[in-house]
């Protein structure tokens, strides 16, 4: 498990400083890449919560502070220009309705705010309360994509 | 002259009257519907949700409560035109509140309004035709347990040629059919079978993941292998067991995204299907995993090259 936790964060450490390198001159690839690390995180929380992986407040935590790291920065990567390319499933809806999507990535920081605030120093204390603190998190994966992603196969 | 006025209008006339007979709207056999149980509202809740009516006559954005307030108003942008989902709150006049069973039965499952006129495929009765009249009445008796709403949603913007409703006739003569899509071998599994009914009828996901022709009908032959997106940019994926679609997922993988909009990377759901797979959370779990094994078992169909 230790083991588990320690390859997590390696994971986790190197988004971000993946994300640092290519800031500058590829915003497509630093929002793909903090997108990535969502559902890196969503993938260890849902493990998780499916019971494949034992429940650990560090790991639990881990997931939530990438969620914020990434909502903190995922909105500065949509620069006028960057609508089109490398395959961006970004919707044009972005550009459209700047107001929507800082409203839904406002709702997605606040989110995980509220869910890093409640599950303390060492995360939440058991699966029941990781599930209350990270199930409003995760529905933000949902309602975004619903108007701010594209499918493109 | 006048014989040679004849020779061109004969023709004419001939054609049209061929023409007003082969697209005449065709309603369903009285007989049959007469023999129906009264429509059970709890089992109609159910239908509604499998169905997910609310995703196109809802107002946009409508959660909760106000998702079960019927007023109609999505616009499906589409090639032909721009379609409104109408009003069908049981408000008696700018709802559905004044029709029967019958004018219900025959609306969802022969396109057909009570008035006769033939409604626009947008509304996807090419899949409801597959339905069970009896789900129908009873999503017929639960519709009206809803609010009414006394408001019109905006008409169609259409160009000609789609402004003429009568010619949908012809195209109903060859899309609209009740037998299934796909036809499974005898012995198929019962589960398969009912994700058949659900997925092909009132599901109608074929709808959007299966491609269309020209004219809009769908190709049964790339059943479910992905489309463009009907509205809005980008694309409808392949969910056949195909290498391009399913293939990887396991049953229990397409359970859990209908419950939880995951994928098994843990991306998420997103644009149209947002709606569909929250209307999906609120199914029991047996359709849930009727829709899965049904996935499991059509056709695989590749990329179309």
């Amino acid at each position: 498990m230790k083991r588990f936790v320690v390859y997590a964060s390696a994971l986790c450490a190197l988004f971000i400083s993946a994300a640092a390198v290519t800031a500058a001159d590829d915003p497509i690839a630093v929002r793909k890449a903090l997108m990535q690390s969502n559902a890196a995180s969503a993938a260890t929380s849902g493990a998780m919560l499916k019971g494949e992986l034992d429940y650990n407040p560090a790991v639990a935590k881990a997931a939530l502070a990438t969620f914020n790291a990434s909502a903190q920065a995922y909105g500065d990567y949509f620069p006028e220009g960057s609508e089109t390319g490398d395959d961006t499933t970004a919707a044009p809806a972005i550009w459209e309705n700047p107001e929507g999507f800082q409203e839904a990535l406002g709702k997605f920081q606040a989110d995980v705010a509220a869910a890093l605030e409640a599950s303390g120093k060492d995360g939440p204390a058991d699966l029941a309360a990781f599930q209350q603190t990270v199930g409003p998190v995760l529905s933000n994966c949902r309602s975004c994509h619903e108007d701010f992603r594209i499918q493109n196969d | 002259m006048l014989r040679k006025l004849l020779y061109a209008v004969v023709p004419i006339l001939v054609a049209g009257g061929m023409f007003w007979l082969v697209t005449e709207a065709e309603r369903l056999d009285a007989a049959p519907l007469a023999d129906l149980q009264p429509g059970d509202p709890k089992r109609g809740e159910r239908i509604f949700q499998i169905g997910g009516c609310a995703s196109c006559h809802a107002r946009r954005g409508a959660e909760g409560v106000a998702e079960l307030e019927l007023a109609g108003g999505l616009a499906l942008e589409t090639t032909f035109g721009i379609f409104v989902a109408p009003n069908i709150s049981p408000d008696p006049e700018h709802g559905i509140g004044a029709w029967d069973e019958a004018d219900f039965l025959n609306a969802v499952m022969r396109g057909v309004s009570p008035e006769g006129e033939h409604y626009y495929p947008a509304f996807p009765y090419t899949s409801y035709a597959r339905m069970e009249p009896q789900d129908v009445a009873d999503l017929f008796a639960y519709l009206k347990t809803l609010p009414p709403v006394a408001e019109d949603a905006a008409g169609h913007t259409l160009s000609f040629p789609y402004t003429l409703r009568r010619g949908l006739g012809l195209w109903k003569r060859l899309y609209l059919r009740e037998e299934p899509v796909i036809t499974f071998p005898a012995g198929a599994p019962e589960e398969v079978l009912r994700g058949r009914y659900l997925a092909e009828g009132a599901g109608h996901c074929g709808e959007c993941h299966t491609p269309r022709s020209f004219i809009g009908g769908l190709k049964d032959d790339r059943w479910l292998a992905g489309a463009p997106a009907l509205e809005r940019e980008g694309t409808v994926p392949n969910i056949t067991p195909s290498q391009d679609g399913l293939g990887s997922w396991s049953p229990a993988d397409i359970v859990y995204y209908f419950e939880t909009g995951f994928t098994p990377d843990f991306d998420s759901v997103g644009g149209a299907m947002a709606a569909v797979q929250k209307n999906l959370t609120k199914l029991p779990a047996e359709d849930r995993e009727a829709i899965a094994a049904y996935l499991k078992a059509v056709p695989e169909v590749g990329k179309s090259k």
